[in-house]
């Protein structure tokens, strides 16, 4: 018995010292390769981030020629423009994931504030019982709180749930069929399974009664996607119950960001029924975290029009750059609470046909070229405003770029038409900040389009940096307009 | 339950505990309760088909004892074993390829009749209706007393270890030492677990990652040049070797730490000169049971040269069909059975002479060596491929695409791991890892463990692979 104790001391240390081994040149390079999301932990520890935003593919998603292309996390990073602001993004994450990220923040790391994306269909059996579930649980094994050499062992046996598609269809399916629908008046069916398949099988018909499939097949994809309600036993709540705890322990400000979801289809597709599920699962979250002291949840979900998702016929919280400023700012409003001698306001500030930016410096060449967009709808363009007038302050390093300013309006079929000035004769200064005026006609394209949009563009390689962005509407009679003039 | 999952490495544990804590009345209970766990973790239900034949199988072997001098009524109940036993293999394992067959031969035929069957094959059912057999055969011959004890003799048939894949037990061995009484020994445990770490290296570190290479290659022949499809069939050859090769060290590492010494399935096969000779390395648990139990009965090798042919080719025929049913696995087992017939032809005809040089008789035996590994490898590609159009597949793209076709890269740390299995290979010719381990020094002893662990660890595969001979 001597010799097995000495042997399991002698096992014992050699585990510790292939766990050091492992520890010191191997552990990066799995962790690149098998838990990249790890490292999104570091670079916010590396980046001394005091603000963490944590996010799926809402936070990272942009239209495919969008001038503004910024997350949500970096339009919320312009309303505190001295507090360091970071992003965990990862796509198809959910209330775990975020739970795994913020336990391997380090304990001593800067972060104060951790803001939590909430996405109401994260709930569903659909989303928990999703394939990209696997691949996700796969990466989060080397964040366990075991030695590292523990976890690449979990890895290599596989510890984490693996299901086939079929095992995860079936799942799916039987909670559609086994989670009850409880409405407070009178409803047809009982589960979401019964709804579906009733309103497949009976088919939805236009306003001149005839069959319409694809309003047919989207209104099933929003009845299985938003047809469920929250109940004490959902896992997802388990998970943001640990985040609060965990937040509560690290001493963090913990903000919840409740998504918009496209309450607009919702109703148009399906109506009430579908909308008052929509509307509990909503209530049931704010009442459960928006009164925990430490916790503060940002309400966004019916904050974004119809017209700001990308994603048209199928259930996302993929916003446009309008969508994602909107959530941006509405959650600085929740942060300028924590911060607020730090917050300023970026957006465009409006005051009877003068829209101004104000002095935040965006920096503008290949990478990132497109300033601050002012886009408006076409029919809010005044019958007596005749020019337009676009001021800004612009500096420039040399004159090899390719500064830009563009006016693009939208008009019938989703064509575009833009027209682009050259900036840079107005810009003499080198090295220092120097002013630039446009004054243009309000023509007829831009009245009739559905949408304007101003904007500065550089796409070439040379960086110039811009503020002060001015956009001043004004009757004919009106001199052109320049900064600090008021326009009243 | 697989060997390489978190859940058996906190079974094994517990069940080694208590077999050692438990008196020894009781721990034919723990033993079997643990199996019976170990089993239903895949799918539940499938322990009632064991059971099934359990049930059978151990009355037999009790009324064929209780009428021993009634031959024909013994051989009755023999039958009736056997048959009823293969009867379920039949249904579950073979009834899908006679319906999907059947189906095609009338298609031809022009016959509008069409069968479909989807049944699902429980795991191990061919290893354990094997073992079961072999079991009645024994008391049948009168070379075994049938087992009295319906715990004991379904615990024999049921032993976790070698429950899924094998080894195949006979009787003597395995059911006579669970009658024993086993006591706590270092040794035991120092054995044990020598073999699982090499088991798991072998497979979760050479046998995993040589997977995904084979599996990308056999999924699309024909993008891939000449080269790559060779080599992903020479790595084929070492999957299967160290995926088996592997499963059945962790059985015997497994058992062998509560004292169990259970059979070797493996003796270095690459090493083999011939072809008969690889069947004497290559799972000999199998080998063993269709020598004792079919060719011997046909007449073995003590026949005129076509009976004997003819005894190889049904053995190996069968070999093949009892892998899979699939015209593949039928067709592989009829190569090697074939292959068997003309080494042993030739030799016959051209006798081996004794050389006189040692180098001339080394590089003859290499090169028999090599001769076997290049036919056996072959022989793979069949037990390999889906189907005879995969098969065709591999063979026109190894000889036909040496001008085209993706070169399909080895990262470099996979010929090191297949280095260090071949060179551990080598070194353990005509050994097993526990005990050429003996007789080394401590630091070396503790070195190769740490090296193994930190490999099985740090550099097995993270992508799944399930057991090859789990489909068996």
């Amino acid at each position: 018995m001597k010799k097995f104790l000495i042997r399991i001391l002698m096992a014992a240390a050699l585990l510790f010292v292939l766990n050091w081994i492992y520890t010191k040149w191997f552990f990066k390079k799995d962790v690149a390769e098998h838990s990249d999301i790890l490292e999104l932990v570091w670079q916010v520890e590396a980046d001394s981030c005091r603000i963490v935003y944590l996010g799926e593919s809402s936070n990272n998603t942009h239209g495919p020629e969008e001038p503004g292309q910024k997350k949500i996390s970096e339009y919320l990073a312009e309303y505190f423009p001295n507090v360091k602001t970071g992003d965990m993004t990862k796509e198809a994450s959910h209330a775990q994931t975020y739970y795994y990220l913020l336990k391997n923040i380090h304990r001593k790391s800067t972060v104060e504030t951790v803001v939590v994306t909430m996405n109401l269909r994260s709930f569903d059996a659909r989303w928990i019982y999703s394939n990209l579930e696997t691949p996700l649980r796969k990466q989060l094994v080397l964040m366990e709180d075991y030695p590292p050499f523990m976890n690449r062992f979990l890895l290599a046996l596989k510890a984490y749930p693996i299901r086939s598609e079929e095992e995860l269809d079936s799942l799916t399916r039987q909670h559609w069929r086994e989670d009850p629908l409880v409405f407070p008046y009178e409803f047809e069916w009982d589960n979401v399974y019964k709804w579906d398949s009733a309103t497949a099988w009976r088919g939805l018909h236009n306003y001149e009664g005839e069959y319409d499939p694809k309003w047919t097949e989207l209104a099933c994809h929003y009845i299985k996607s938003y047809g469920f309600q929250i109940r004490d036993d959902n896992p997802r709540l388990k998970d943001f119950d640990d985040i609060v705890a965990l937040s509560r322990k690290r001493g963090w400000h913990l903000v919840f960001n409740l998504m918009a979801e496209n309450v607009d289809k919702a109703n148009e597709y399906v109506g009430k029924d579908l909308m008052y599920l929509m509307k509990q699962n909503h209530d049931y979250l704010l009442n459960r975290y928006g009164n925990l002291e430490g916790v503060t949840v940002v309400d966004n979900l019916n904050l974004v029009r119809d017209v700001d998702f990308i994603d048209q016929d199928w259930t996302t919280e993929h916003y446009y750059e309008d969508g994602r400023r909107i959530i941006a700012g509405h959650v600085a409003e929740a942060l300028k609470a924590y911060y607020p001698n730090e917050y300023r306001n970026v957006v465009w500030k409006c005051d009877a046909g003068h829209y101004y930016f104000g002095d935040e410096v965006s920096k503008l060449d290949a990478a990132t070229p497109y300033g601050p967009a002012l886009t408006l709808p076409g029919d809010s363009l005044r019958a007596d405003w005749e020019r337009v007038n676009v001021a800004f302050m612009m500096q420039q390093a040399d004159t090899l770029h390719d500064t830009k300013l563009a006016v693009e309006s939208l008009v019938a079929n989703d064509n575009v038409l833009v027209f682009y000035l050259d900036v840079k004769p107005q810009i003499q200064k080198i090295g220092e900040w120097d002013f630039a005026t446009f004054d243009l006609p309000v023509d007829s394209v831009m009245r009739e389009a559905q949408q304007v949009k101003i904007f500065v563009f550089n796409p070439s390689d040379d960086a110039v940096q811009l503020k002060n962005m001015d956009v001043s509407f004004r009757p004919a009679y009106l001199k052109p307009g320049v900064k600090g003039q008021s326009m009243k | 339950m697989v060997f390489n999952s978190i859940e058996f490495l906190i079974f094994l544990p517990i069940v080694v505990l208590l077999f050692y804590v438990l008196p020894q009345k009781l721990r034919w209970v723990m033993l079997l309760a643990a199996s019976c766990t170990f089993y239903m973790w895949f799918v539940p239900k499938y322990i009632l088909i064991l059971l099934v034949t359990i049930i059978i199988d151990f009355s037999a072997g009790v009324l064929m004892e209780k009428y021993a001098d009634r031959a024909k009524l013994k051989k009755t109940f023999l039958v009736i074993s056997i048959v009823s036993t293969l009867m379920v293999l039949m249904i579950f394992k073979y009834l899908n390829f006679l319906t999907a067959n059947l189906s095609l031969l009338c298609a031809q035929l022009g016959i509008e009749r069409r069968w479909v069957t989807d049944i699902i094959l429980p795991i191990g059912l061919s290893f354990h209706t094997f073992q079961s057999m072999s079991y009645v055969i024994e008391v049948y011959r009168g070379h075994q007393k049938a087992e009295r004890h319906f715990g004991y003799y379904s615990l024999y048939v049921m032993f976790f270890p070698q429950l899924v894949t094998g080894p195949i037990e006979r009787p003597g061995n395995l059911l006579r030492q669970l009658h024993e009484k086993k006591e706590f020994q270092y040794e035991n445990i120092s054995k044990g677990m020598r073999l699982i770490i090499y088991g798991f290296f072998i497979k979760m570190v050479v046998a995993d990652h040589l997977g995904a290479y084979v599996d990308k290659v056999y999924a699309d022949p024909s993008s891939f040049n000449s080269w790559s499809v060779m080599l992903a069939m020479a790595f084929y050859s070492f999957q299967i070797y160290c995926d088996f090769f592997g499963y059945s060290t962790i059985a015997l590492g497994a058992a062998k730490l509560m004292g169990f010494d259970i059979s070797d399935n493996f003796r270095t096969p690459y090493l083999a000169k011939s072809i008969a000779e690889f069947w004497h390395r290559w799972h000999i648990s199998l080998s063993t049971w269709f020598r004792d139990y079919v060719y011997i009965p046909l007449g073995g090798s003590r026949v005129k040269f076509g009976r004997w042919a003819f005894n190889i080719l049904v053995v190996f025929v069968l070999s093949g069909i009892w892998h899979g049913a699939n015209w593949t696995f039928l067709f592989w087992g009829f190569a090697h059975g074939l292959l068997h017939i003309l080494e042993k032809a030739l030799r016959n005809r051209f006798p081996e002479k004794e050389m006189k040089s040692k180098w001339l008789s080394v590089s003859l035996d290499a090169l028999r060596i090599a001769k076997t590994f290049v036919l056996v490898t072959l022989f793979w590609v069949m037990f390999r491929a889906t189907d005879f159009a995969n098969m065709k597949d591999m063979f026109v793209a190894a000889v036909t695409n040496f001008g085209g076709g993706e070169s399909l890269g080895v990262k470099p740390e996979i010929w090191l791991y297949l280095g260090l299995f071949i060179l551990s290979d080598l070194l353990l010719f005509n050994t097993r890892f526990d005990a050429w381990c003996d007789n080394k020094p401590i630091v070396l002893r503790w070195f190769i463990y740490g090296l193994l662990i930190f490999m099985t660890v740090a550099c097995s595969s993270v992508n799944s692979f399930p057991f090859i001979y789990f489909q068996f």
